[in-house]
This record gives C-alpha cells, sequence and structure tokens, in this order.
C-alpha cells in the first residue's frame, strides 16, 4: 500500500480555505498546460470549466466578506495586516477572476489569438509570483494525451 | 509495482462531503479526459457496483454513511479482485486498519493536487 498526503500530525479535515487553494492551483495548472498545447478533450474542458466557476464564485465570496466586515467597522488591525497588503490581496482576487474568466473562455475555444494568450501567460506570471507558485508541465507528463 | 495503462479508465469518488467529492472529481476528470462517477455513501456506490460494470478504481472516503470505506472495499475487492480501491481518511488512525485490510493506497486528508496527480499517474498511465 503507497501512502499519499501528509505526515499523520499532520492530517485533518479539509477547509473551505483548503479547497479554494486547491482548485486555484488546479486553475493555474490548467491554464499553464493549455498554453503548453496540452490537447483539450471534451471532459478536460468540463473540469476546466468547473473549477473556473468554483474559483470565481468563492473569490468574490472571499472579497464581498472581506469588504462586509470592514462595512460593520471591523477594519483589520494595521500591525497585522497594512494597508498595502489588504490592497495587494484585492488585486490578487482581481487577478484570480480574471484567470477563472480566461480558463472558461479557453475551454469555450474562445480564448484565441496572440495576445489574448499573451495576456493569460501575463496574468498566470503575476499571480504565480504572489504565491510563490511552481510548476513544470513536465512533471505531468500525461496531460499531454487527451 | 506491475505496469499499468488503463484506457477509458473508470473511476468512482466516494466522500459524502460535497465539496472535497467535486474536487476530488474535477481534478481526475480533467487528469483522465473521462467521466468521473460520484456517490455520497458507500451502500449508493455499492449499489451501482452490483447493478452495472465495476470501476476499475475506487477512491473512497473511510467515514461515509451506509457502508464505510473498509466495508465497501471488502465487498469490491470480493466482487472485482484485480482493481484497485484507495482510501481516504483524515483520521491518522485509519491508516493501519487501510493498510491491512488490502488497500492499495491510503489519502491522507488534506488531499492535494499532486497527490492526485501521483494517484493518476501510479494507478492509471504508469507504463
Amino acid at each position: 500500500m503507497i501512502k499519499l498526503g501528509p505526515a499523520s500530525v499532520r492530517m485533518r479535515a479539509m477547509s473551505d480555505d483548503d479547497i479554494f487553494s486547491s482548485r486555484l492551483k488546479l486553475l493555474i495548472i490548467m491554464a499553464k498546460a493549455y498554453l503548453s498545447d496540452c490537447p483539450l478533450g471534451n471532459y478536460r474542458k468540463k473540469a476546466i470549466i468547473e473549477n473556473a466557476n468554483h474559483v470565481f464564485y468563492h473569490s468574490l465570496h472571499l472579497v464581498s466578506v472581506s469588504s462586509t466586515l470592514k462595512d460593520k467597522g471591523f477594519e483589520p488591525q494595521t500591525e497585522i495586516v497594512s494597508k498595502k497588503k489588504t490592497s495587494e490581496e484585492h488585486l490578487l482576487h482581481q487577478r484570480v477572476q480574471l484567470l477563472a474568466v480566461m480558463a472558461k473562455a479557453l475551454a469555450e475555444d474562445r480564448l484565441r489569438g496572440h495576445f489574448r494568450k499573451k495576456a493569460l501567460t501575463d496574468n498566470l506570471n503575476k499571480i504565480c509570483e504572489t504565491l510563490i507558485f511552481k510548476f513544470q508541465i513536465r512533471d505531468v507528463n500525461f496531460l499531454k494525451v487527451a | 509495482m506491475n505496469p499499468v495503462n488503463i484506457p477509458n479508465v473508470k473511476i468512482a469518488v466516494i466522500d459524502d462531503d460535497l465539496t472535497v467529492r467535486d474536487f476530488v472529481v474535477t481534478v481526475l476528470m480533467y487528469c483522465v479526459n473521462r467521466d468521473v462517477l460520484s456517490f455520497d455513501s458507500g451502500s449508493a456506490a455499492w449499489r451501482y457496483i452490483e447493478d452495472y460494470e465495476s470501476p476499475d478504481i475506487i477512491i473512497s472516503e473511510i467515514d461515509v454513511p451506509g457502508l464505510n470505506g473498509f466495508e465497501l472495499m471488502a465487498k469490491f475487492k470480493e466482487k472485482s479482485p484485480g482493481k484497485k480501491c484507495l482510501l481516504m481518511s483524515d483520521n491518522p488512525a485509519n491508516e493501519q486498519p487501510a493498510r491491512h485490510s488490502g488497500a492499495d493506497a491510503f489519502l491522507a486528508k488534506p488531499v492535494s493536487v499532486n497527490d492526485l496527480f501521483r494517484v493518476v499517474q501510479t494507478f492509471v498511465v504508469r507504463d
């Protein structure tokens, strides 16, 4: 029997945040695979659209919860979260939502043309810089077959 | 490990937590480019397995309603001895029982995208 996942001491139930960050990581991989010309079959397209919808609405929810808290006077403490960091987080969420829209477009064959692909690449790079996310398509060769 | 390469692989995911189940299904559907079956209880999965063709791989949370993961695996392995059963849990105490009961893999929660890629690499496309 093989064991996958964290060591015993780090095992726990999956939270909404775990699901969001894992789905965001998957969305980044999906977009990178597309830019690396990995083939898209019908079920892959369906998976991309489902994942993009989850990420988009969860990100929207996180932004709205944050602004609702602010409206009710729950400002983050400056020593914990600086205004700069809050603004970076807001920008990251906008980029994540844009990525979700772009991913849906690519799954629906609407992301064509050099500049749209360049915009996708730039957006991915900015998100990965912020999250310090490293991934190589060669790590998952099976994506080259649909 | 024996070479594995399952064309048109049929995978079933069993978990009563909808958000986890949907996440696992999305990753696997993307990886294998095939539909992935999903059930919210061991008994619903077993009814399907009895009535229709057995999946090639089942990935079941251990603590699910109806038949739990161990009970489902025992019935599944009896019906389809060559097929693979992977058990998931957030409880470390389940790891040794999973090993002793013949599970092919134990997926400790929280499950990551990389863990699910490794499942595909190991049980679907390894050759």
